[in-house]
Parts: C-alpha cells; sequence; structure tokens
C-alpha cells in the first residue's frame, strides 16, 4: 500500500519539541505546529472514511478490555489491531502471509546474522487526541516502542504474550526479576539492546538470533501505546485505548456493543495490493479497490452475539453485514452439492472460504507410566490408539464438513507447511487392532485390552465438558471401544485440566493451536521438549526431535530449514506423541454491499481494507 | 413488630457467614484455579506465581477469608480478575438490562397466573379445567430451550414482529422493542407452573366453611373469589412470588444469551467458567443478603395480609 501524508496542511517533521519553551521563538514554534496539527486534524485525511458507511458485525465471544499487552483473546485483539500500530503488519492479499510496513518507513535493517534490528518510523504519526496529552499533538517516536517493549515484562500487567519477548532482550528480565522484588517497573532505565537511538530510530539487539522476531513485532500486541496515556489511566487502561490506527474506539457497551470510527487524523493509504497469480478472489478485489483512498469505511459496529442461531438470523435479517458462518448452520446455507442455496444467491451473497492457520490434536502424556515414554510398546499403544481414531466422523460429524485433515504439525497457510506431505498415521482400525495385538495387548473377557503384561489397561481422557469437548469425549470412546480399550472421559474445569497438564499429570487431552504469527516454529516448539511446563503440555521429550528444532532456530526461512520442520513431523509421529487431527474450515458470508474483503489468517480487523457500496 | 424486625435483621449476621464460609469453601475446593487461565497460551511457573500473588490466591486461607469478609463490610469487592472492570460497575450497568426483562415479567405472571388460577379453580374437574391443566402439563414439559428457538425463529426471523436480538441505549426502546420477546417466552415458560401451583392453593381455601358462609349470605361470587378467597390464599402466593424475588438478581442467562441482552446472567456464567472469583462472590453474597430481606418482608407481609398471623 501506498502511505500518504495527511490533507493539505502537511506535517512533515516533528511536531512536538524536547526543549523546554523558554523563548518567543519556541513559542511561536509550537504554535504553529499546533495549528498546523490541527489543520491536519481539521482536514479531511487522505482517504477520509465516509462516516455514512457502517459496517455491522458480530463478535461471538466478549471482549476483555483494549490494553494491548494485557488482552489474550482474539477479540479484543481485533478491535486493538484497528487502534494501535505496530511496527510491522502483514500485506492484505499475499499468501503464505508476508511482512509489510506500518509505522516503520521500510522493513528493518537487520544485522549480526539475525541478531540486530533496526526500525527507522514514519514521521508524522500522531496518537489521537486525549487529555492525557494536555492538549498538545503526540506523535509518535520510537521510545514509544521502547515503552510498549517494556510493558511486556511489566509483572504488574500479567502480560499473556510476555513469552514473546521473555530471554531475547539483553537486561529487560532482569528489569523484570527487579521489578518482582520492588514492585516497580524501572521505564525509566536505559537498555543497550533496546533503544531510541533518536527520535525515530528504534535498534533492538537480540540475546540471539532469531529470524522470526519481525513476526513478533507484527503481533497486535505490540501496538504502540503513549506513556502518559497508560499512566494517566493506571488500572484502567483497559477501557481508555489511545492509539495512531485507523479507527477508534467511540462507544463501548462491554460484552454488547462496541462502536468504532474512523480516525480522523490517521494519515490514510491507496489501496494497490497486487495479490496472488491466478486467485480468483484477489483479481476480482483489485478490480473492485485499486487506487481508492483508504479507509473508506467510517463506522464499524459490533455486537456480541454469542449464540449461533442469534447470529444466523440476525445475518438473514440483513442486521450483520459479514457472518463467520457456524459450523452449525452449514446445510441451512448450503445445498448438497456445498453450493450457496439459491436464496442466498438471489440475495447475491458471496463466500469466502479459507482453512485457518491452526491444528486441533490430541496429545498424550509422555510422561505418564501409562500411556508415556519410549518403549516399543508404549509406542505402539500410543499409535494403535491414533489409528483408531475415527476422524473422518469428527470432520464429518462433529464439524460438519468445515474442516480439513491436518497432515503435519504446520498447518495450511503457515510457512513451513508442505503440501506433499503425507502423515504415517493414516487412520487403520484393523490396522490398530493387529498392532496392539502384536504387542501383547490382549483381549480380558470383558472385550477390553490389559497391557502386555496382564494389568487392566484404563486410558483416561482430560475433558473440560463442552458440548464439543463432549463430542470429541464421545467419538474417543466409540473410536476406542473399536480396538478394545477401555477409555475413560475425565471432566473438569479448562483451568483445572491445563494446570495438571502443565504439571504433566494428564494422562491425555485434545487441544488447538491456533498461529500467533505465520512461521511453523510456533507450532513446532509446542513438542520441543525444555518448553514442557510451558507449551509443550505433552512433556514429550525427544533428543531427536529436539535437535533438529534447535538447528531449525538458527536459519531463516529457507528449504534447509523446511526440511527440519518435515523431519519433526516425521519425528513427532514415529513417536506417536500427538494424534494429529485437523485444520478448521472458515466460510464468511457476504453481504453485496461489502467490497474489499479477503480474510487473513493472520491479522483480525480487515475494515480499513474494505468498503461499504450500498 | 419493631423489636420482631430488629431481631430478625440481628439473626441474618450468623446465616451470613455461613453463606460467606460455604462460598469460600466451595470456590476454594472447586472454583479451580484461575491463574492458569489468565496466564494465556504459554506461561512458565513464575508467570503462574505473579499472577496468583496479584490475586491474593496465594496468601493463607484465613488472610483469604479476612479479604473476603472486609470487602462486604465495605461493599467493595474490587476488579474482576478476567477483564478488570469494577465489581460494583458489572452490577451496575448489567443490573439494569435483566430488570428490564424480569420485573415487567415477574408482575405480569404473577397477575395472570392468579386470574387464571381462580378462574380454572372456579370451575375444577370441568373440561375447560382438565384441558388448561393438561395444556400446563405439557408446557412443562418442554424446555425454555425449545421456547426460545422456536419463537426467535418463527416470531422474530420468519414473521418479524420482533428483531431477532439486540439491546438499545434507553429504558422505553429495550421495554417496548427488544424485551418484548423475552418477556413473552419467560411468561409462556412460568405461567404453567405459577397456574397449576395456585390453583391449588386456591383449590384449598375454596371449600372453606368461610366460602360456603359467604354464599349462603348472598355474597356475589366475584367478590368471593377475588376478595375472601384470594386474600386467604395469598399467603403462599406471597412466599412463592417472594421467593422469587432474588433470582432478579443472578438475571436469565439463556434468554440474556439468545437475545444478546447484556445482562447479569451472561456474567455470572462467564463469571463461573472463569473462575472470576471477585464476581462469584459479590453475587453470591448479594443474593444472599436479598434472599434474607426478602423473606423478612415476606413475614411481615403476612401480617398485613392476615391480622392473625403473630411475629414472635
Amino acid at each position: 500500500m501506498k502511505e500518504s501524508s495527511a490533507g493539505g496542511c502537511g506535517t512533515g517533521g516533528s511536531l512536538a519539541d524536547d526543549d523546554p519553551v523558554t523563548s518567543r521563538r519556541a513559542w511561536r514554534s509550537r504554535t504553529l505546529a499546533f495549528a498546523l496539527w490541527l489543520c491536519a486534524l481539521a482536514t479531511p485525511a487522505f482517504g477520509a472514511a465516509d462516516p455514512a458507511k457502517v459496517l455491522r458485525i458480530t463478535f461471538e465471544v466478549a471482549e476483555s478490555g483494549f490494553d494491548p499487552v494485557r488482552v489474550s483473546d482474539n477479540y479484543s485483539a481485533t478491535v486493538n489491531e484497528a487502534i494501535f500500530e505496530r511496527l510491522l503488519t502483514y500485506d492484505y492479499l499475499a499468501r503464505p502471509a508476508r511482512l509489510a510496513p506500518m509505522t516503520a518507513e521500510a522493513m528493518p535493517e537487520v544485522a549480526d546474522g539475525g541478531r540486530t534490528y533496526t526500525f527507522r518510523l514514519r514521521r508524522g504519526i500522531h496518537f489521537t487526541p486525549d487529555p492525557a496529552f494536555g492538549g498538545h499533538p503526540r506523535e509518535l517516536v520510537a521510545q514509544d516502542y521502547v515503552y510498549t517493549f517494556m510493558r511486556f515484562l511489566d509483572p504488574k500487567n500479567r502480560a499473556p504474550y510476555a513469552f514473546l519477548l521473555e530471554g531475547k532482550i539483553e537486561g529487560l528480565d532482569k528489569l523484570a526479576a527487579a521489578a518482582k522484588q520492588s514492585g516497580r517497573f524501572d521505564y525509566d532505565a536505559r537498555l543497550a539492546d533496546l533503544e531510541a537511538v533518536d527520535r525515530y530510530t528504534l535498534r533492538i539487539r537480540l540475546a540471539r538470533p532469531d529470524f522470526n522476531f519481525p513476526y513478533i513485532v507484527a503481533h497486535t500486541s505490540f501496538g504502540a501505546v503513549a506513556r502518559e496515556v497508560i499512566e494517566a489511566y493506571s488500572g484502567q487502561t483497559d477501557a481508555h485505548p489511545v492509539g495512531t490506527g485507523a479507527y477508534q474506539l467511540k462507544q463501548w457497551k462491554r460484552a454488547s456493543k462496541i462502536v468504532l470510527e474512523a480516525n480522523p487524523g490517521y494519515r490514510g493509504f491507496t489501496w494497490d495490493f497486487t495479490g496472488n497469480n491466478g486467485d480468483a478472489w484477489d483479481a476480482a478485489l483489485i478490480d473492485a479497490m485499486k487506487g481508492r483512498s483508504m479507509p473508506q469505511i467510517g463506522r464499524v459496529e459490533i455486537s456480541i452475539m454469542e449464540e449461533f442461531q442469534s447470529q444466523w438470523l440476525a445475518f438473514r435479517q440483513q442486521q450483520i453485514d459479514l457472518l463467520n458462518l457456524p459450523s452449525t448452520f452449514r446445510t441451512d446455507a448450503f445445498g448438497h452439492d456445498d453450493r450457496l442455496k439459491p436464496e442466498f444467491v438471489d440475495q447475491r451473497v458471496s463466500v469466502y472460504s479459507f482453512i485457518a492457520p491452526e491444528i486441533i490434536y490430541a496429545y498424550f502424556n509422555m510422561l505418564d507410566p501409562l500411556v508415556g515414554g519410549f518403549a516399543r510398546d508404549k509406542i505402539a499403544l500410543r499409535r494403535a490408539m491414533i489409528l483408531g481414531y475415527r476422524l473422518e466422523e469428527d470432520i464429518n460429524v462433529i464439524r460438519r464438513r468445515m474442516a480439513v485433515v491436518a497432515e503435519m504439525p504446520v498447518p495450511v497457510g503457515v510457512v513451513g507447511h508442505d503440501p506433499a506431505y503425507r502423515s504415517i498415521n493414516q487412520r487403520d482400525p484393523a490396522l490398530a487392532n493387529r498392532l496392539l495385538d502384536h504387542f501383547g495387548y490382549a483381549k480380558g473377557k470383558d472385550g477390553y485390552r490389559t497391557t502386555p503384561d496382564g494389568k487392566p489397561l484404563v486410558v483416561r481422557y482430560a475433558n473440560s465438558g463442552s458440548v464439543v469437548d463432549r463430542e470429541h469425549g464421545e467419538l474417543w470412546k466409540k473410536s476406542m471401544d473399536a480396538i478394545g480399550i477401555n477409555l475413560q472421559v475425565d471432566v473438569a474445569p479448562f483451568g483445572e485440566n491445563l494446570k495438571a497438564a502443565k504439571a504433566c499429570k494428564l494422562m491425555m487431552w485434545e487441544s488447538a493451536w491456533g498461529a500467533d504469527y505465520p512461521d511453523g516454529d510456533n507450532f513446532m516448539q509446542l513438542l520441543y521438549g525444555p518448553n514442557t511446563g510451558q507449551s509443550n503440555n505433552g512433556c514429550y521429550q525427544s533428543a531427536a526431535f529436539d535437535a533438529f528444532y534447535e538447528k531449525s532456530r538458527t536459519l531463516p526461512d529457507s528449504p534447509e530449514r523446511n526440511r527440519l520442520f518435515l523431519e519433526m513431523s516425521r519425528q513427532m509421529e514415529v513417536d506417536g506423541a500427538w494424534s494429529l487431527h485437523l485444520s478448521r474450515e472458515r466460510r464468511w458470508l457476504i453481504r453485496p454491499w461489502v467490497r474489499g474483503f479477503k480474510r487473513h489468517p493472520i491479522l483480525h480487523a480487515e475494515w480499513q481494507y474494505m468498503d461499504i457500496e450500498r | 413488630m419493631w423489636a420482631y424486625i430488629v431481631r430478625r435483621l440481628w439473626q441474618m449476621l450468623p446465616t451470613l457467614l455461613g453463606v460467606v464460609l460455604l462460598v469460600f469453601v466451595l470456590f476454594n475446593l472447586f472454583g479451580g484455579d484461575p491463574a492458569y487461565v489468565l496466564a494465556g497460551k504459554i506461561s512458565n511457573p513464575e508467570q503462574i506465581d505473579n499472577i496468583r500473588r496479584q490475586l491474593g490466591v496465594d496468601q493463607p486461607y484465613y488472610v483469604q477469608l479476612g479479604i473476603f469478609l472486609k470487602q462486604i463490610v465495605t461493599a467493595d469487592f474490587g476488579a474482576s480478575w478476567s477483564t478488570n472492570e469494577q465489581v460494583s460497575q458489572i452490577l451496575v450497568t448489567r443490573l439494569p438490562p435483566s430488570l428490564t426483562v424480569l420485573v415487567p415479567l415477574l408482575f405480569l405472571e404473577t397477575f395472570i397466573a392468579i386470574g387464571l388460577a381462580l378462574a380454572v379453580a372456579y370451575v375444577r374437574g370441568s373440561l375447560t379445567d382438565r384441558a388448561v391443566m393438561m395444556v400446563c402439563t405439557v408446557g412443562l414439559s418442554i424446555s425454555i430451550l425449545v421456547y426460545i428457538i422456536v419463537f426467535q425463529y418463527v416470531f422474530a426471523y420468519k414473521l418479524g414482529w420482533f428483531p431477532v436480538q439486540g439491546w438499545g441505549n434507553s429504558l422505553w426502546e429495550n421495554l417496548t422493542r427488544y424485551a418484548l420477546l423475552p418477556i413473552i417466552i419467560a411468561l409462556v415458560v412460568s405461567i404453567a407452573p405459577n397456574l397449576r401451583l395456585f390453583r391449588t392453593f386456591v383449590l384449598d381455601e375454596i371449600n372453606q366453611d368461610y366460602v360456603r358462609t359467604a354464599r349462603a349470605k348472598g355474597v356475589g361470587e366475584n367478590r368471593i373469589m377475588w376478595v375472601h378467597v384470594l386474600r386467604n390464599a395469598s399467603i403462599p402466593i406471597i412466599t412463592h412470588v417472594m421467593s422469587a424475588l432474588p433470582s432478579l438478581l443472578i438475571g436469565a442467562f439463556l434468554l440474556e444469551r439468545f437475545f444478546s441482552i447484556p445482562g447479569i446472567g451472561r456474567e455470572v456464567i462467564l463469571a463461573v467458567e472463569r473462575s472470576d472469583f471477585p464476581v462469584i462472590k459479590a453475587l453470591t453474597v448479594y443474593v444472599a443478603i436479598a434472599t434474607m430481606v426478602v423473606n423478612l418482608l415476606a413475614d411481615l407481609m403476612y401480617k398485613a395480609v392476615d391480622p392473625r398471623v403473630q411475629l414472635k
């Protein structure tokens, strides 16, 4: 996208001055700068959004708040993405996802073999006005990112994405440790490795090379905040989002309605994405949108609708313009041939479908005395269970045919995914039975198998009791009954299961992982031995896998690294660490007046790239 | 009577203490550890400890209980663990939408059920009485979920008489537009059990000697039913209605979810799912207090309705 300066007044250069105002000249210069800033705000920004263009959408789960560092749910993050700007973002159309500058002038300069990153900020980007700025214009500067990065490690913030920075920047973890002792994080500390070199230059030196670091700074939680705002609303930062992004929060009725309005001071851009060769959807989008000044949509209204029926009926009643179709209603929208029903075709509803960059899998506790370990009979037991699981029933019945088989831990649309890769654990209950027979898991009088040494074999499958969880519990039970394994479903609250999993005390649990960034590393780290107790909830510790993983971390995106991802996938399968299941398909139903929509695998808020034409 | 009221108020203290202890023990035994959920996708033991320290759940139980008691005395339950919103703010903003649905519902269901109960009791044993009771039994057998799904589809979507979902900014708009269908559904669901119950209360009275005496004296049937019978049947009706009042504080979860009403019912369920103890604590304590106060009011109303009742 081509960036442009705001309006006709021009805002080039710094508007705020660090020097004290002591002379008349300085006073004049400040007055002039403030007048210019007001002028920029008063003048419609480049591509000024039309307040009459209202996009109405829905969230199925209530948001929790709008402090980017404190948020972990996707729904709050979606809103934050529209309000706060990161140094980098993603190209709207490019697939696989490709990074692009956001507040940075260009992609970072990388030095020291992936250890040092230098970002140069665009000039003239301003936060939306807020009383915390004392009536002065407030330009975004490199120090704001230093402050934003520091907030991740401030224990007070309980940042759920702190793991993205932990151990990465020299001195930052020490500040966090000191804050735990003193109760106060020293934001004034100067860190040589996290430094605002000048007003617009940010230099970060990592403890070790990390070629994924640009992905990390593009994560929604890295949106720049202003220290004045955070300190002015201390304790209530969730409710006072002040950013530099295309939209600002206008109205918020918690768990009910969120209204965003276009930020009048936003710099804007021209829609000139190039798309992917041969992609008809992209071609149509480019045809419709190319050359438009963005953003166009002046107002985004988000209603919280927790029930699928409410979402579905609201879409049919045209109360919302865009619907992420709940799988429950697939057959209401699509016929047996999986084509949109004539009723919707007549209404010129269009459909955008894609496979989410996620995996759903069940893991075994590799430290469990019954199902864990690397003895041949234990591996055979796990692999027999994997082979025996009726995955097609999961996809066709529970997911209502809105999912695809995940062949490897790196899902579709993520760097490192190989569409030609095929898992060795193809579902085959007959083979599972033979495998169990071969390794001495004999069937008793009750039809259930015993361990090779004749002890009862009862596998305990953890479950949190939600509707989908219950369905999965039943499917696992049915699948295991068919191969003579006595599987018992233990229901407990999600938090309790998580606690037990992190302590390696759950025998087996089903889990989902969505991409934080579109790189295979984000998925493979789930199996890395030293991450046991953090993200490796199956407590899988394979020297072979860990060696592949450690090697992959030293490499940039390359065929060599992709080969390592394949090796890791195979190693995990051979060990039977996971029963890898599926990735869900998302289908969006789109009203004809919505233009420019294409779901991005990582970004959540596409509104600034879209238009409404009623 | 004042001595009675003061004594009853005084007796509330040990009851409330019992509720506090019960909630505290239950939460700590079965409530789950919120730190693991709050920590996000990837966490380490240090982060978990940090969260537990900030929430205060790392403190000895007696300290946590002391904090709970202090919160009750100061009526300040702090902020939600999951959203950081002040609990008082949650109650202030979520209760009005719930009450917008539940208060009209309470009045309507009570008066309609009383009217119908008197009518069917008057023609007891007739075809009408049997037909109404059969309809009530069928109605009782159907889950509220079915009513919600069918009514929302038919009356809101197909016929377009009501909005499918939503909530406005003014009480009038909500009452006349968004709350109507939820009220109607709740009314359909609640009328049947109330009607059956109130009918039995009325039947208990309708065969009493005073009714025969009134008829012998030539008192009109309307007056017998609406004044004499109703007054004597009103004590169990008052008990029933008053016992329903505290439930206003916990909203109507399913209706709120399906119709996107930002009420307290959704908050209660979310708080339980998220182990959000400050919200659970506040609601439990307020419901307990409301129950005790309402019971006291019910006793006072017995006296007002029937002077023979002695308050001791």
